[in-house]
């Protein structure tokens, strides 16, 4: 058929096997790109046609690549910058074959290069799924107009068309999977008269959809971000518990309440330790050059210990307590719209009414527990703020920006974060001297022990000087949260 | 930036044009961005590569600098190889040089937006000394000058000598035999004495007069890429990697 239309000379035919990949959030999808293994090599290709993208030597496909932990080169460093910590995880094997075409001229000149593909999926060793053949053109220099009739003359009179949609999306969706990857935000519609328990458990559902599709890469350390999403949404769904409150029969609530804390608790230490670990390097760099190498044997007692937190974290999400959990609080998501209403007294209120009162009661108490706060405050004063900003930063994310005009929640959000992230470093300095000063003891008794205590004295102190210079930041960022604009704003939209 | 190779003889008909184009194609081969600027008007390089010798505003807007060059370059039926083709016009390029205070550096001035897009510039140099010639010793890196084994060839050395002004870092003139006929003893005795007298100009390889050579013309196509095995094809690429050695490194500046 094409031969009738166009005058082509055959040229070589070929057989390719390629493995697609991208990060579980599918951020190369979201950059336009993918990365994708073919014959021994590794490489990053791109939907802008960039010419041939960085790669790297890479024998066979393997099934996890983490570019942070690539040699220095150039696929690192296009990689890092789009994916940062997170791992590239195989999607699909896609096994083609294709046939190159010359498109000649009246003079038998090559004008346009031509590669008809038939692409399959392969499913699993015996099984292959077809995907649409693909056609793609390439113009010769100087011969724009041949290729523009090509394209004409194969769209018009043959009914190829050239694919919007790269090969990989196409692919990953014949698997059944979701080109754009699985979001660990989830945004639930919500409607401002839907009743408050139907709305909560419409959260709470997707926060549970987001722990479980976490837990496997968690348990399988496939990069920190399964954890790290994981705590977020456990921390959310407490938050959500704790705020929503009366919408649930209480003596159910607090005992699956008491659960959710034993778990935050039982993947504390592995988050905390998989921080020191990735950011060993920026805190190497609080310290003077000549002392930062003898930080190494902090690093490996860092390491050893994430281990170890790793091992006890995974024996409690794999315990029966963790498995009735989960089948317990599913059970109360979907019988909690029928529950008797006797001892929940917001579930049939309209949440937009109820998610706005929270907003303005825990906005409220926040602007009355910064306003106490004084150079003579303790340290928790701080933190005990910080735990409540994020109250409301979730209230405001899962509810507020659902049920309310962005003029006024957008702001919030953002003076909000600022005020979060002074608090957030004042707090982690604090528990990063704390633990600084634990380790003090493992890490002298390895060899180089005692210069690494002098570099971590230092540390210690440089520490404690961003504690205090965060602390010093604080009047600033409060007082724009708290201003007197906003809270005129809180108190005409929320009440 | 690019390396400029001009073939290049006063005389015609020694092999210059097959030499360009089956270097050319052989650089590009070996992954090398390539282009061959066919100054010849009889455009032998243009027919061979089945591109329509005419370029648009001819030779005068050619080298007033007025032509967006890029867009009169044609790509070939070899991926890495492109054709800034012939005009009729270039028969006229002497004249179009003449009215330049520097006409010599035209070529060249031609050629600078390219530098970074090409690895390699071939010139297909017209026979005849000339502005043009002299403007293709300016533009050049080196000079590739295809040269008969018969009596009168060592003349070339004396004619070149006079025309290029070599020396560090200027144009470098390196010589090859061509259209050699082995059996002839009259070829194998000029081959040893020009040898002898001229061994740091002479490369080694020689490219023979062969059949596939001269039927290049009815295949329009390039040796190597036509009778990969040929005598001329291997040839060519023992010719190439003899000049790929010989190339000096641009001194700086």
């Amino acid at each position: 058929m094409l031969h009738e239309r166009l005058q082509l000379r055959d040229r070589e035919t070929s057989e390719s096997e390629r493995t697609f990949y991208d990060t579980f959030d599918g951020l190369l999808h979201a950059a336009g790109l993918w990365a994708v293994h073919e014959q021994g090599r590794l490489s990053l290709g791109g939907s802008n046609g960039a010419s041939p993208g960085p790669s790297a030597a890479w024998a066979s496909a393997p099934r996890r690549v983490l570019p942070i932990e690539l040699e220095p080169g150039p696929l690192r460093e296009a990689l890092v910058p789009v994916v940062g910590v997170r791992a590239l995880l195989a999607q699909v094997l896609v096994r083609s074959r294709s046939q190159a075409f010359d498109v000649l001229d009246d003079e038998h000149k090559t004008v346009v290069r031509m590669t008809l593909e038939l692409p399959a999926l392969v499913a699993s060793p015996q099984r292959e799924f077809e995907l649409r053949t693909r056609l793609r053109l390439s113009a010769v220099r100087g011969y724009d107009k041949a290729l523009a009739r090509t394209r004409r003359t194969l769209e018009r009179e043959l009914g190829f068309s050239v694919p919007r949609r790269p090969l990989v999306d196409e692919a990953v969706r014949a698997a059944g999977g979701r080109p754009a990857g699985i979001s660990s935000k989830p945004a639930v519609k919500l409607k401002f008269e839907q009743r408050t328990d139907a709305a909560t458990v419409a959260v709470l559902r997707a926060l549970l959809e987001v722990v479980q599709a976490n837990l496997e890469g968690t348990i399988a350390d496939v990069d920190a971000e399964f954890l790290h999403d994981f705590r977020v949404a456990v921390r959310r769904s407490r938050a959500v518990q704790r705020e929503c409150k009366t919408a649930f029969p209480p003596a159910e609530l607090e005992r699956l309440r008491t659960e959710f804390r034993w778990l935050q608790r039982a993947t504390g230490d592995a988050r905390d330790l998989d921080v020191y670990v990735l950011e060993f390097d920026a805190m190497r760099a609080l310290v003077p050059d000549g002392f930062a190498g003898d930080l190494d044997p902090l690093l490996g007692v860092l390491r050893s210990r994430r281990l170890t937190a790793r091992r006890e974290m995974v024996r409690a999400l794999r315990s029966d307590r963790a498995l009735a959990l989960w089948r317990d609080w599913e059970a109360l998501l979907d019988e909690l719209v029928e529950m008797p209403g006797a001892e929940r007294r917001a579930a049939a209120m309209p949440i937009g009414e109820f998610a706005g009162r929270r907003i303005a009661k825990v906005y409220r108490r926040m602007v009355r527990m910064g306003s106490a706060i004084d150079d003579s405050s303790p340290p928790e004063a701080l933190h005990e703020l910080r735990k409540k900003g994020k109250e409301l930063r979730y209230l405001l994310e899962l509810f507020g920006t659902q049920l309310y005009a962005d003029e006024v929640v957008k702001p919030m959000i953002k003076t909000l974060k600022a005020l979060q992230d002074v608090l957030g470093r004042h707090q982690d300095r604090e528990v990063q001297a704390a633990t600084l000063r634990t380790l003090r003891e493992e890490v002298s008794a390895l060899p180089g022990g005692s210069a690494a205590l002098m570099a971590m004295g230092l540390l210690v102190g440089r520490v404690g000087a961003d504690q205090h210079a965060a602390r010093g930041e604080l009047a600033d960022v409060f007082a724009a949260f708290a201003s007197k604009r906003q809270r005129r704003l809180v108190k005409e939209t929320f009440g | 930036m690019s390396k400029v190779l001009a073939t290049y003889n006063i005389k015609g008909g020694v092999g210059k044009t097959s030499a360009a184009v089956n270097l050319a194609y052989l650089a590009a081969r070996g992954g090398a961005r390539t282009l061959l600027w066919d100054l010849d008007p009889q455009a032998a390089a243009t027919f061979l590569f089945r591109v329509k010798p005419k370029v648009r505003g001819g030779a005068g807007k050619l080298v007033r600098l007025k032509s967006e060059v890029p867009e009169l370059i044609r790509g070939t039926d070899f991926e890495r190889l492109d054709l800034l083709p012939a005009d009729f016009s270039y028969r006229h390029m002497d004249l179009a040089l003449d009215g330049f205070k520097k006409p010599t550096t035209r070529l060249a001035r031609v050629l600078e937006p390219l530098a970074d897009e090409y690895d390699y510039v071939f010139l297909d140099c017209p026979p005849s000394i000339s502005l043009v010639s002299e403007s293709v010793f300016e533009a050049a890196d080196v000079l590739l000058v295809p040269i008969i084994p018969a009596t009168l060839s060592a003349r070339t050395f004396a004619q070149l000598d006079g025309l290029v002004e070599g020396g560090p870092g200027g144009l470098q003139v390196l010589a090859f035999f061509s259209m050699v006929e082995v059996r002839k003893s009259l070829h194998r005795q000029v081959m040893a004495r020009v040898r002898s007298e001229h061994s740091f100009q002479m490369l080694g390889a020689a490219i023979p007069s062969a059949d596939e050579v001269e039927r290049m013309g009815e295949e329009r196509s390039v040796v190597a890429a036509f009778a990969p095995g040929s005598r001329g094809a291997i040839s060519y690429e023992a010719l190439w990697w003899d000049v790929r050695r010989r190339v000096r490194p641009r001194t700086p500046g």
